[in-house]
């Protein structure tokens, strides 16, 4: 089975891609399952993006699976963590410092990191070359979280994949996603480094189309074994023990 | 015909290295016809030498592998440099990198090299994306200022996994008729497919990049783009050989 750990769907904003746009590239990539998010930050409980997210995973159960985004700055962050993951049953969060201006180590950020760690849910952060999204900065993140799994999306972007696997390599509770970046051989380093059980399969879609994706993966030459759970078992077993109770 | 336009020969001072074997290896594995070659930075920072190892390690394959002149701006005989690479080594392109050179991409200096780049006929490539030095906007600017010079921004003209310089390149494009952007490593396959429906696919460039990203990948962005056979065409080889009068 094939699950991609983060991908997106949204009505409105820069990019809007409705689940009706994912579905097929999945289709065409063999990709069983997704893991959506939105582009747009919610800012509380009751949030459109969140609402949207909700529907999107109702009219495709088979198919998607939930993460709430959001801006832990907002004053109603903690009440649209437990609204999403104990009364949507969404299954993590996601953060993106660059989009809602926000140190990944902040307290407010730390807060929302330790409530998802209450559900067992992941914290999936964006990372990548600039400021706020360093992985330097987000394992300073998880540093102070070690009871929280936080999953560095992009595998610390263009330039900053080593320190990403660096990152991971001193956090137990750090996991790398492979979408977006563009290097095979820095996901076999990236097994090689951690063991294949922290590395998570993702495209970013469906703007990175996830057959392009996983054709990244299969071009880092891992084994059968590492290569399956990259694609989906990691994955699986981790949300398997996301609770919606705290 | 399919034209890879930006690979590198030759060892870099970081260490990175590709043999033209290697290259050659590589193109034919691929089923790629040729490809435009530039040198890298080496240890020596010498880019006249450089140039004049790459144009020698590339004569034995005059029907596949055609060369740039890689020069330094900051370098009082610049101009004379580049002449000498066109009209003695037989190089066909100008290489720019503002990143590793270490200067911005709209740089007044630069209009000496542009004026022999225009004389002669010969495109213009410039590592783009790089923050201070060489976002899209600053390429623009210098492609403004040549209008009649082809300019190829490397990487979508953005190397940035928030998509954030997205929005940056496709101004550039709509700005400068005369720019182009090779595809190696460009976040969102549908930045390419909307570049090819909103500017013409005349614009878009197969560039891998190599050996920095995997050309066993980055070939397929282009082959998997959704877009008609002819732009297909256009992307793979056609632009290369109108801009390069291979």
């Amino acid at each position: 089975m094939i699950i991609d750990s983060h991908a997106h769907i949204d009505a409105a904003g820069y990019w809007v891609d409705p689940p009706e746009i994912l579905l097929p590239l999945m289709d065409e990539a063999g990709v069983d399952m997704a893991i959506v998010m939105t582009y747009r930050d919610a800012d509380g409980p009751g949030h459109p993006a969140t609402r949207y997210v909700v529907d999107a995973v109702n009219r495709y159960p088979d198919r998607l699976i939930g993460y709430v985004r959001l801006n832990p700055q907002s004053p109603g962050a903690l009440e649209a963590v437990d609204e999403a993951l104990g009364q949507y049953r969404l299954k993590g969060v996601k953060l993106h410092p660059i989009s809602y201006v926000g140190f990944p180590y902040g307290e407010a950020t730390l807060q929302v990191m330790r409530r998802a760690a209450e559900f067992s849910a992941p914290v999936l952060f964006h990372t990548g070359d600039e400021a706020l999204a360093l992985p330097q900065e987000v394992a300073e993140a998880a540093r102070l979280c070690p009871e929280t799994i936080v999953i560095m999306g992009h595998m610390g972007g263009y330039f900053h994949c080593q320190a990403a696997i660096q990152a991971a390599l001193e956090l137990p509770n750090v996991m790398l996603d492979t979408s977006a970046m563009p290097y095979p051989a820095l996901i076999c380093r990236a097994v090689e480094a951690i063991g294949a059980e922290r590395v998570l399969y993702a495209s970013d879609g469906p703007g990175c189309v996830p057959m392009l994706e996983v054709e990244k993966v299969r071009l880092a030459g891992l084994s059968c074994r590492d290569e399956t759970l990259v694609l989906g078992e990691n994955i699986q077993r981790l949300l398997a023990g996301v609770r919606h109770d705290r | 015909m399919i034209v890879d336009f930006r690979v590198f020969v030759g060892q870099s001072f970081d260490g990175t290295r590709q043999t033209v074997g290697d290259l050659v290896h590589g193109l034919d594995s691929l089923s790629l016809d040729r490809a435009l070659v530039c040198p890298f930075k080496p240890l020596s920072y010498n880019l006249d030498e450089a140039n004049a190892q790459l144009a020698a390690a590339i004569r034995p394959y005059p029907d596949r592998l055609l060369g740039a002149a890689r020069i330094d701006p900051w370098q009082p005989d610049a101009p004379a440099s580049l002449r000498r690479g066109i009209e003695m080594l037989g190089l066909r392109a100008l290489y720019l990198n503002p990143w590793e050179e270490h200067f911005p991409a709209d740089l007044e200096r630069l209009d000496s090299l542009m004026e022999v780049a225009q004389a002669h006929r010969v495109p213009v490539l410039v590592a783009a994306g790089y923050p201070w030095l060489s976002a899209a906007a600053q390429v623009c600017a210098l492609a403004r200022r040549w209008a009649s010079v082809p300019v190829v921004m490397s990487n979508g003209g953005q190397i940035n996994i928030s998509g954030l310089g997205q929005a940056g390149a496709a101004l550039a494009l709509a700005q400068a008729p005369n720019l182009h952007f090779d595809s190696a490593g460009v976040y969102r396959q549908d930045f390419i497919e909307e570049c090819v429906r909103d500017f013409g696919a005349e614009r878009v460039l197969l560039g891998s990049g190599s050996p920095y990203f995997d050309p066993r990948l980055e070939i397929k962005r282009i082959l998997w783009a959704k877009v008609s056979e002819s732009e297909r065409c256009l992307m793979l080889g056609e632009n290369a050989a109108r801009l390069l009068q291979w």
